[in-house]
């Protein structure tokens, strides 16, 4: 009966293309403990994880369907649903707080009309508010994946969100 | 054993006790919360904190902490108890206090805590928790609102069940135990989890809303169902069985329970039973009195000699199989037989020519002590889940070995490092066979098998069977087969496990001897934790065996009904028995009952065979009766009555006594005089007596004279472009009683035909199409199951249904060719 919850689960969902989760388990099938590192190489292959790759992983790594999702949704860096091309994080620790972040924040909300932790419609970004990002000195702070943007303003965000709006999504 | 001080006393205790352990042995009682002795030590309530001095008076949790010699431990003090009633506090900050409307109060484990501990104000403020409560399933009620989080049901289905449904999902102050994907409860519903649950999260949901704990009377008695011989506890109020109550200190399986055993009940109380005695009167069945019914068959015995027979359901007790067999030799038959022969015919022929004896001759019990258990058919677990909890716990506490011959992978093949080969079905004698021959020529066997008598003869029987040989035939490569061959034999103790019943017509007399031809061989009998079990399908198989309800001079099930359809047998009664539903070929039962001149039944429920009946005579359950069963592996168990009996029906002991009357024999008034006779004349069943039975029940003896008996291998025969369908138990049902089982109806309902991805994608079929199977003896619709645990090319379909009954296309053959259209 779960297989019959799982296939329309999968059917839901957009086409998943399983080899490369395939690729991942075989790398790690004969190892002890490969739970972890099979689930974050899907989470880097498909930037989250799908249902279909969890029952998959599942069924491979004869591991109960309950106990992934158990994992899953323990550790923060495993996302359940599709997330942005792009990562916007913004600092709103006490450093980045008292020089205006909140500002910075509402700034990116009004202009990608999205909230905190959303991804927009076409998947190009995902917003999120972050507690410290560890470089004080550079407060308001905010982050577009790997690229920091320190004394941010809200002119800023404008700037960024058009460079961003210009990239390619692959 | 080490020496300790518990609250000033001198014990002493195991090693390897916990400090909690350790207090229970010596009568002091340390409060639990998440803590369950069959389960393994988790320490996440902090309710069972105590002081040890060496610990410099720190708390420590007793679950957790093992003894250690000359401990000092006080377990109340006034600090601890200071400590439990802030654990309580805090517990009771998110845990709803609506004990009035909810069902585990009185039986609540927090409730009794919080009141013990005086627990009546609370210094914390917090929300309470907002979860939705899963109504999804009509079993199991999961309301998150009340969990305290101790983990008990996530573990015992992952220690205990292997199934898995439930874990902690997500952290922090918003963990909550759940399924996948936060979904609804769809599991195998054996209630293990409710059945652990401290507080009233998880709720047996037949039971909600029928009665106060407190006001239920307690019966302890044996299952009905499958042998195992599980113990049960019905909670009982008003002449009705109202629930089954989880007792941790019950019977072998410590009160484990599978979902035909804990929600199967309802058939005791159902409305749908026959209430009067019928008797057809112008072609249809109207009510009569009992004197009335009685006098007919009566009548038809007298003098009826061999024209009478009798087939029995082997879920009567010893006492009226006994009774039984007394009512048909007054009449002058020896026709009789228990739940078609030929499905115990692994017992009652194999094991009767290999050992001398015709039962296993190891137990339930042998399974945790084993080294490598061979179970024969994933289905073991089906058919027998109790036993299949236990290979469950062997495998992953134990660390036994698990290897399973099988048409078909199944849930034991998910254990850890299980090793499923899977087979051409059918071939299950030959790989056997070939199993042996490999010890035989590795020069593997014990050096006790050349004595045992038929050596000479079994060698050169088996010349034919070598692993490359019979290969192909089985669908195993010969390394696969000389692999298994060379584990098993030189385990020091192992134990092959299969089981028989009306669904497995391939497991016959011949794979019972190539079973203990292969144990015989390998030395493995006559140890503890290694030899042979077979599993009957039936709550009292092994005593329907026992008690000779089948004798060599008089027909068998299957010669009765032949006897019928050429009109030799003119009256048949049946107890409890459906063959309408049950055995092979259905058109040929039809036929054959239809030319009956008189036809008995003894029944709770107006059955698909009853409605054929001139007479049909309403039987009690288990539930209302006393006797005793013989569960499979031997254990003799006494049943005590939990209610009185419904309408006016009788017991099968009180209807077979006043027949034997009216024959003018003499008839027994108890059963414990019965149980006397039995215990006198039945071998294995000396010094037996019922108080001798107590609550755990006594294992018969079973005295092995080992022979190696050449078994017969059919020849595995395929049809090209046809599917191989093989017959077998659903896990929720056993033969077609728990068809007036609510529980199991809710999650089983209806039969079904499961068939692999790969011939499905082939067929273009989808899960819940309909399915029009064919095979050369007819044709039904079935409903399509997709599954990743049958091979290719076969498919598979439980037999327990009325309603659609599946003998409509088989006619008894270990594989039916089949194919399937939409």
């Amino acid at each position: 009966m779960s297989e019959a919850v799982a296939q329309q689960a999968a059917e839901q969902e957009p086409e998943i293309d399983l080899s490369l989760a395939n690729k991942i388990i075989d790398k790690y099938i004969d190892m002890p403990g490969n739970l972890m590192p099979v689930l974050q190489g899907a989470q880097d292959e498909y930037g989250y994880i799908p249902r279909a790759v969890a029952d998959l992983i599942a069924e491979r790594l004869n591991v109960y369907p309950s106990q992934i999702y158990g994992v899953l949704t323990f550790y923060a860096q495993f996302h359940l649903k599709p997330r942005g091309r792009f990562i916007i994080r913004v600092c709103v620790g006490t450093a980045c707080h008292v020089q205006g972040a909140p500002r910075i924040v509402e700034t990116f909300f009004d202009k990608l009309k999205i909230g905190h932790a959303e991804t927009t419609p076409d998947l190009r970004y995902t917003f999120e508010k972050v507690a410290c990002l560890g470089a004080c000195g550079m407060a308001p702070l905010a982050m577009v994946n790997d690229s920091t943007y320190g004394a941010m303003t809200v002119q800023k965000v404008d700037e960024i969100v058009n460079d961003y709006n210009q990239r390619p999504m692959k | 054993m080490v020496n300790l001080t518990i609250d000033d006393k001198q014990v002493t205790a195991p090693k390897t006790a916990t400090i909690y352990e350790a207090a229970k042995l010596n009568g002091i009682n340390i409060p639990i919360l998440c803590h369950d002795k069959k389960l393994k030590p988790f320490g996440a309530c902090r309710m069972c904190l105590v002081e040890v001095e060496q610990m410099k008076g720190r708390q420590i949790p007793a679950c957790t902490t093992p003894v250690t010699e000359g401990m000092i431990i006080r377990t109340s003090t006034p600090d601890i108890v200071k400590a439990r009633k802030m654990v309580l506090e805090l517990l009771l900050l998110n845990h709803p206090i609506d004990c009035p409307v909810c069902d585990k109060a009185g039986d609540c484990d927090l409730q009794n805590l919080t009141y013990e501990y005086k627990v009546n104000a609370n210094r914390f403020t917090d929300e309470k928790f907002h979860h939705e409560i899963d109504y999804n399933n009509p079993l199991i009620e999961r309301d998150m609102n009340r969990c305290v989080l101790c983990g008990k049901c996530a573990r015992i289905c992952d220690e205990i069940v292997s199934f898995g449904a439930l874990t902690f999902i997500s952290r922090g102050i918003e963990t909550k135990i759940g399924c996948e994907f936060d979904e609804a409860l769809n599991c195998e519903f054996c209630g293990s989890c409710v059945s652990v649950c401290p507080v009233g999260s998880l709720l047996a949901r037949p039971f909600k809303f029928k009665a106060r704990f407190w006001s239920l009377t307690k019966q302890k008695t044996i299952c009905g169902y499958c042998g195992t011989g599980c113990n049960l506890t019905l909670g009982v109020k008003d002449n009705k069985v109202l629930t089954t109550i989880y007792d941790e200190n019950q019977g072998f399986h410590n009160g484990q329970l599978c979902c035909r055993g804990r929600f199967g009940y309802q058939f005791i109380n159902s409305e749908k039973r026959l209430t009067k005695p019928l008797v057809r009167k112008n072609g249809n069945l109207v009510e009569a009195g009992w004197d009335e019914a009685l006098d007919l068959v009566a009548a038809r015995l007298k003098g009826a000699g061999a024209a009478a027979a009798a087939i029995a359901t082997a879920r009567l007790t010893n006492e009226e199989l006994v009774l039984f067999k007394q009512l048909m030799e007054t009449a002058g038959s020896n026709n009789y037989d228990h739940s078609a022969g030929y499905a115990h015919a692994a017992l009652t022929e194999g094991f009767a020519s290999s050992f001398g004896v015709a039962a296993s001759p190891s137990s339930i019990l042998d399974i945790q002590k084993s080294e490598l258990l061979l179970v024969i058919k994933t289905d073991a677990y089906e058919t027998h889940p109790v036993v299949g909890f236990e290979i469950n716990m062997a495998v992953k506490n134990k660390g036994v070995l698990l290897k399973i011959l099988s048409d078909k992978s199944g849930k034991l093949s998910k254990l850890p490092d299980a090793k499923t080969l899977i087979h051409t079905p059918g071939t299950e004698t030959t790989i056997i066979n070939s199993l042996a021959k490999v010890i035989l020529d590795n020069k593997l066997a014990d050096a006790s098998a050349a004595l045992i008598p038929g050596y000479d003869e079994l060698e050169k029987a088996l010349a034919d069977f070598t692993p490359e040989a019979v290969s192909a035939q089985c669908g195993l490569s010969a390394v696969e087969i000389k692999q298994l061959a060379s584990a098993y034999a030189k385990a020091d103790k192992a134990l092959i496990i299969f089981p028989v019943g009306q669904a497995y017509p391939g497991h016959t007399a011949a794979l019972a001897n190539a079973i203990a031809n292969l144990a015989l061989l390998a030395g493995k009998l006559g140890k503890e934790g290694s030899g042979v079990l077979c599993l009957s399908e039936k709550n009292n198989s092994q005593g329907a065996v026992d008690m000779g309800f089948q004798t060599a001079d008089g027909l068998n099930a299957n010669q009765i009904l032949d006897g019928c359809a050429s009109k030799t047998i003119k009256t048949l009664l049946i107890a409890g028995e459906n063959p309408m539903v049950s055995y092979p070929d259905h058109a040929k039962v039809a036929a054959a009952l239809d030319r009956l001149e008189f036809l008995v039944v003894s029944e709770i429920f107006l059955t698909e065979t009853a409605a054929m009946a001139d007479v049909v005579l309403p039987v009690c359950s288990f539930a209302e009766k006393e006797g005793t069963f013989t569960a499979t592996d031997r254990r003799v168990q006494h049943i005590k009555p939990a209610i009185k009996k419904t309408a006016q029906s009788r017991s099968d002991f009180e209807i077979l006594g006043a027949l034997i009357k009216k024959l003018g024999g003499i008839a027994p008034t108890a059963p414990a005089s019965v149980f006397a006779e039995i215990a006198s004349s039945v071998p294995g069943y000396a010094g037996m007596s019922y108080v001798s039975l107590g609550e755990e029940g006594q294992f018969a003896t079973v005295a092995v004279k080992p022979a190696f008996v050449v078994p017969q291998a059919p020849l595995a025969k395929s049809e090209t472009g046809k599917l191989a369908l093989v017959i077998g138990s659903a896990l929720y049902h056993n033969g077609t009683l728990s068809q007036y089982g609510e529980g199991p109806m809710h999650v089983c309902p209806e039969g079904y035909v499961e068939l692999s991805r790969a011939d499905a994608a082939a067929l273009n079929f989808a899960e819940n199409d309909l399915l029009t199977v064919s095979s050369a003896g007819g044709s039904m619709v079935l409903k399509a199951r997709i599954s990743s645990r049958i091979p290719q090319g076969v498919v598979f379909a439980p037999y327990h249904f009325g309603s659609n009954p599946v003998n409509q296309i088989w006619n008894g053959a270990a594989v039916t060719w089949v194919t399937l259209t939409k």
